[in-house]
């Protein structure tokens, strides 16, 4: 039987319409392609010239091949042609499948192989024209009717894994009594292999299904890894993972995540050789141990593999009591606020109202599972039998001593007490202030190492006797027990010998304290908000949340029903997993129990033979023949369109496809090119040795123009400032420079000083780049027109004013004004009113400040930040200007009184542009003065 | 196989690019050519036309010479002072070219294997001429609708009244009307027009003696028809259609009509001593202008060649 055995069809009459192809072949033979029209001129003369033949060309004979084989591939597609059909490698019966699936919680991490093997095997059942019957291990009891084999396919379908354990001995009854009905049914079992240990999983089945013994489909061992437990423990997180048999996965990795689904943290865990259990131990600080909600293992996807975290392992509720009057109006003396603040990060605190009693009994109310008192020294009888019960029931008691603990006497604390404290270091001592020794290893402090900074200067003694050492959890140097700590039933009393206020010890400022407190509540073993008793009276918790087979949590399907409190069993079908309650102090159920282990299923208790869960091989040929023959249908649009004439379109549109297609190609190249990094950048230049100069001392610049006198007099001008800034101010420029702007580091200058000259090139586009980013970066440039005598209000502009006009238009240029009398550079070092060079007549402009607000009156105003720009036309470099002896080198338009003002202005523009706004502070300082009635 | 597409209305118009292609054509034709043909005007006295002499065109005033008729004087002139004045034209010996250029809708027409449509081919070959022979003297006019004028923008007033003439558009023969004997035809055409008809409008127009030449413009795909397989032929001024069987067989019929077809046309050309020269659209336009200046320089009708 060779490769053509492989090829069967469910539809073999359909191939008889493969007879009408020779039809076809004639008639598409005969009805060839429409012509093409042909515009054709010369017809006029030629009409007369009748075709000697009117039977038109044949259809090409590859068009009627490619027709014959779009025909032919329809009618194969429609005979369902399919590849390697499986049979049923059954014994030979006839009679209904009994298909019986597991889809607990354990068979999903593999549920799409099974769910193929059994659609495989319905399907096989078809083409043997036999019924299915369909079993669900964990789906509810019910008829078991032997089906359509369409029908039971689409009941497979609509098979999910379900978020809780098969109870497959609940079918047996069922089986059992279909198998007596339909003697000849073939029992096909296909098994996750899986029990949970202890418990007899499928006995009853098994003797069921050993009466006519059939297929068993499972994998080789068991392989399901599933997740018992999420303990909070107080080395860390441990998560325990289980497997039925060592099964070749040897690991996995477990993921832990919040509420909100984020993930916080992922740890491996390993199996040993052999071993079926394994730990995954999260290292979290504590507060993320108590914010996860939910462990998973990784890629898993299984309810199984799926633990849900509530909040009886998650944060404890601190209730804080203090024996201290509750007026405190100065609450760093309070007693309950250094541990309040040291117990907040990881523990929920609550603080008592009211009296003693009464706060502690509220605080148990409120199912607190740490209570922390302060100092207290009486509670009434019912109140401490109530925390005694707490204790008993797994409740951490942390009391802290004080005068009131003293002076009273409850069973409450771990030793006997002496009377009277113990000073150490006081006045009247000698001793100076213990420190605490190292704690022994068998408290519940062993972890922690203490501090030397810790110093105790008071405690109180406890009675030397017996088991004091054993219950002594901290010591000071001196071997006198500062904690002490006793387990009393479920939980423990421990008592800090020490106020839980700074003023015996400085203990409670250190964050030792934070740490011994944290020990302390992780110490308590009652978690649970509630006892079993209230718990047991509290109502129903309705599902929340709700995870399915897969473990996807999702909303609670209709046949969830609400649970109780003190529900602690595995999920049910009536309780799947998930959550229950409110979203605070809700109630997680599990598939698992944190005592549930799995173990591997006897199948030879089956009877049948075992087969292994491989899905059929078979390819069902009908998508490929349809999409074949489609395709050649295109195939044979696109020639018909070429022949009918249309090929100078389709040529066009080709070429636009084309485009298209490189366009794409280029797009996607672009997105797959590395990005432009910075390193991609030029290296920057080095820096060169006059602007390191530049910028170690600082200094007077002013632009090079290449006009020889200008830049004379521009050098002459700023060494005579220089010279005068010297003399008069501390301020000592070094030498003025000439700096090209196009070329020089600018920024390294505070003031520049530029001359504006009338026919020379204007700065290039560099060069106006980096004078934008000097204005910006806080410079200040000073524009000299020196046509001062030339200019006439609201006249025609100077050249000069042409030519700045012409270099400044394509700067960033603020709103200019003239010079206010109060602007803050006529008083930046001396006060002056204007600006005067060698001439006086021109006006400044400056950056135009903010608008005074009304009422205001103030001495003298400032921008924010300096003006990047002052333009003058008094050319101030000509006044300042000096020669080497100091001897004015050109004269002022007006007095010699002129050359000083301009001076002092020039001193005045230096310290503006040094200083910035910081004299319209220092204007203030006569009416404060005044004010201060100095 | 060729692919074939009918231009539109406006490619039968000659707009700006076509002028210009005419004008660049007329640039390139050799000057020499144009020289020959001065010298040969000079020489047959063809262009003697510097003179007074019948014609139209004024050439001048003189004095009235006793003797003469009364009805010579120019009135107009002669009262502008004492004396009285004649009138006399230029005598119009020269011959003048009536150019006519077919824009049916047959010539709206290009294969793939042509470089340009029929109509824009006749156009620049037209307007390069109309441009050539009035810068060599000549004076070129439309037939029938432009008297002949020797305009520096000849080529622009041509275009300009074959833009105005809509009639132009739906025929394929020229006005028969009589010409002078001097008068030069030009007729640029596809003459696809049953070859009866237009040996008949020739003889129409040479009646009197005037002489002609006839460029036919033929495109490579309706001499060759290149076509196989099953083909609707349709004509593109009625409406007509063809549908043929077999192209390829039908092909070699069509062929040796449509050559017969240029046979008969030529034979209808040379009989009333008209030159016929055969313009393939896949061969440059400098080929037929160049032959047809060749003809007009010699003054004699040759015998169609490979142009």
């Amino acid at each position: 039987m060779g490769a053509l055995s492989a090829l069967v069809f469910t539809a073999p009459a359909v191939l008889a319409a493969l007879a009408a192809l020779p039809v076809l072949w004639w008639l598409l033979r005969v009805t060839p392609p429409r012509p093409r029209r042909v515009p054709f001129p010369p017809l006029r003369i030629v009409m007369d010239l009748i075709p000697e033949r009117q039977t038109p060309s044949r259809t090409p004979w590859w068009l009627l091949a490619l027709r014959l084989a779009i025909a032919g591939l329809a009618i194969l597609a429609a005979a369902g042609p399919l590849w390697q059909p499986e049979a049923l490698p059954g014994t030979g019966a006839r009679g209904p499948v009994l298909l019986v699936i597991d889809n607990g919680a354990t068979s999903a991490h593999d549920w799409p192989d099974r769910l193929r093997l059994a659609t495989s095997r319905i399907e096989a059942a078809a083409r043997e024209r036999r019924a299915v019957a369909l079993v669900a291990t964990a789906d509810p009891t019910g008829e078991i009717a032997p089906l359509a084999p369409d029908a039971a396919l689409e009941r497979l379908q609509a098979l999910v894994p379900t978020p809780y354990l098969a109870d497959r001995n609940a079918h047996a009854p069922g089986i059992a009594a279909f198998l007596q009905r339909q003697p000849a049914a073939e029992p096909v079992y296909i098994s996750d292999r899986v029990q949970a240990a202890g418990q007899d999983g499928a006995g009853a089945l098994a003797a069921a299904l050993r009466a006519r013994p059939g297929i068993v489909h499972a994998a080789p061992s068991a392989m399901p890894l599933a997740l018992v437990e999420v303990a909070n423990r107080a080395d860390g997180l441990v998560a325990r993972v289980v497997r039925a048999e060592p099964n070749g996965r040897e690991g996995a990795t477990v993921i832990a995540s919040d509420a909100r689904g984020l993930p916080l943290s992922r740890a491996e865990a390993r199996f040993a050789p052999g071993a079926t259990e394994a730990e995954a131990r999260f290292d979290l600080p504590l507060e993320l141990r108590n914010a996860v909600a939910r462990a998973e293992i990784e890629g898993e996807r299984s309810a199984a593999a799926v633990t849900l975290v509530d909040d009886r392992s998650r944060r404890r509720r601190v209730g804080l009591v203090s024996g201290a009057s509750s007026d405190l109006a100065q609450p760093l003396l309070s007693p309950t606020y250094y541990v309040g603040r040291a117990l907040a990060p990881f523990a929920d605190v609550r603080e008592g109202r009211g009296g003693a009693s009464e706060a502690v009994s509220r605080l148990l109310d409120e199912n607190a599972s740490v209570i922390v008192l302060a100092d207290v020294g009486a509670l009434d009888r019912e109140v401490t039998d109530r925390l005694t019960r707490f204790v008993q029931d797994g409740g951490m008691l942390i009391r802290f001593a004080g005068t009131r603990l003293a002076a009273a006497g409850d069973d409450l604390i771990p030793v006997r007490l002496r009377r009277g404290g113990r000073s150490l270091g006081g006045s009247l001592s000698w001793d100076a202030p213990k420190t605490i020794a190292a704690f022994p290893a068998t408290g519940p402090f062993a972890a922690l190492r203490p501090t030397r900074e810790v110093m105790v200067r008071r405690q109180i003694l406890a009675e030397p006797d017996a088991q004091i050492t054993a219950r002594t959890w901290a010591a000071l140097d001196d071997g006198t027990p500062i904690v002490t700590g006793e387990r009393r039933g479920q939980g423990h009393v421990a008592l800090f010998h020490m106020t839980a206020d700074p003023s015996w010890s400085n203990l409670p400022l250190s964050g030792l304290f934070v740490d011994m407190l944290r020990e302390l509540v992780n110490l308590s073993g009652r978690t649970a908000p509630g006892t079993q008793e209230a718990d047991a009276q509290a109502p129903p918790l309705s599902p929340r949340v709700v995870l399915d087979g897969f473990g996807t949590a999702g909303s609670p399907p209709a046949t969830a029903k609400p649970a109780p409190r003190t529900y602690a069993t595995r999920a049910e079908p009536d309780h799947p997993a998930g959550l229950y309650g409110p979203a605070e102090g809700s109630l997680a159920v599990n598939v698992l129990l944190a005592s549930d282990r799995l173990a591997p299923l006897d199948l030879s208790a089956f009877g049948g033979t075992v087969a292994p869960i491989v899905a059929g091989t078979s390819v069902d040929l009908r998508g490929p023949a349809l999409a074949a023959a489609l395709g050649l249908l295109v195939v044979d649009t696109l020639l018909l369109a070429i022949l009918g004439g249309l090929g100078a379109g389709i040529g066009r549109r080709r070429a636009a496809a084309a485009a298209v297609l490189a366009f794409a190609l280029v797009l996607s190249g672009a997105a797959f090119a590395p990005p432009a990094t910075a390193q991609d950048a030029a290296p920057r230049p080095p820096v060169r040795k006059e602007d390191l100069q530049a910028a170690f001392q600082t200094r007077l610049a002013y632009v090079v123009t290449g006009d020889a006198q200008a830049d004379a007099a521009s050098r002459a001008g700023l060494q005579g400032l220089t010279a005068a800034l010297a003399v008069r101010t501390a301020f000592e420029p070094g030498d003025p420079v000439g700096v090209d702007p196009a070329r020089d580091e600018l920024s390294v200058y505070p003031l520049i000083y530029w001359p504006v000259v009338v026919g020379r090139p204007l700065p290039t586009d560099a060069a106006l780049r980096r004078i934008d980013a000097f204005m910006k970066g806080g410079g200040t440039i000073v524009f000299d027109t020196r046509d001062a005598p030339s200019t006439r209000p609201g006249g025609e502009p100077t050249p000069a004013t042409i030519q700045l006009r012409r270099m400044l238009a394509t700067l960033d240029i603020p709103e200019l004004e003239t010079l206010p009398r109060d602007h803050v550079l006529t008083k930046a070092f001396y006060l002056i009113d204007e600006l005067p060079g060698r001439h006086a007549a021109g006006r400044t402009w400056i950056e135009a400040l903010p608008p005074v607000p009304d009422g205001e009156e103030r001495p003298a105003r400032a921008g924010d930040g300096i003006s990047p720009i002052v333009i003058t036309g008094n050319d101030l470099a000509a006044a300042w200007a000096v020669d080497r002896d100091g001897n004015a080198l050109y004269p002022v338009s007006g007095t010699e009184r002129q050359r000083e003002m301009a001076m002092r202005g020039g001193i005045n523009l230096v310290m503006y542009a040094l200083t910035g706004n910081y004299k319209t502070d220092q204007v203030h300082v006569g009416p404060l003065l005044e004010r201060l009635g100095q | 196989m060729a692919k074939v597409r009918v231009v539109d209305e406006a490619g039968r118009q000659p707009g700006r690019p076509v002028q210009a292609l005419a004008l660049e054509l007329a640039a390139r034709l050799p000057h020499m050519m144009l020289e020959a043909r001065r010298v040969l005007a000079a020489v047959s006295g063809v262009h003697g036309r510097r003179r007074a002499g019948p014609g139209e065109a004024f050439w001048q005033f003189r004095a009235f010479a006793p003797g003469e008729a009364a009805q010579r004087v120019d009135w107009r002139r002669s009262a502008r002072d004492d004396r009285l004045y004649v009138r006399e034209r230029e005598w119009e010996a020269a011959h003048s070219v009536h150019l006519w250029i077919d824009r049916s809708a047959s010539m709206a027409y290009q294969s793939s294997l042509a470089s340009a449509s029929k109509a824009e081919r006749a156009l620049v070959i037209g307007l390069a001429l109309a441009d050539a022979l009035v810068d060599a003297g000549e004076r070129v006019g439309l037939l029938g609708l432009l008297p002949p004028r020797s305009s520096r923008r000849i080529a622009e007033r041509l275009a300009e009244t074959i833009l105005l003439d809509d009639a132009g558009r739906d025929r394929d023969l020229p006005p028969g009307d009589a010409l002078p004997p001097q008068a030069e035809v030009i007729m640029i055409t596809d003459a696809l027009v049953p070859a009866a008809d237009f040996t008949a409008r020739i003889a129409g127009i040479s009646a009197r003696g005037a002489r002609g030449h006839v460029i036919r413009i033929v495109d490579p795909v309706e001499e060759l028809f290149p076509f196989d397989g099953e083909a609707v032929l349709e004509d593109v001024e009625g409406r007509l259609d063809l549908r043929v069987g077999d192209a390829r067989s039908w092909g070699a019929l069509y062929r040796e009509r449509f050559q017969a077809h240029g046979r008969a046309i030529a034979d209808g050309c040379l009989k009333r001593g008209w030159s016929i020269t055969t313009h393939r659209t896949d061969r440059p336009a400098t080929e037929p202008a160049l032959r047809l200046l060749g003809i007009l320089a010699g003054g004699g009708v040759q015998r169609q060649g490979a142009a």
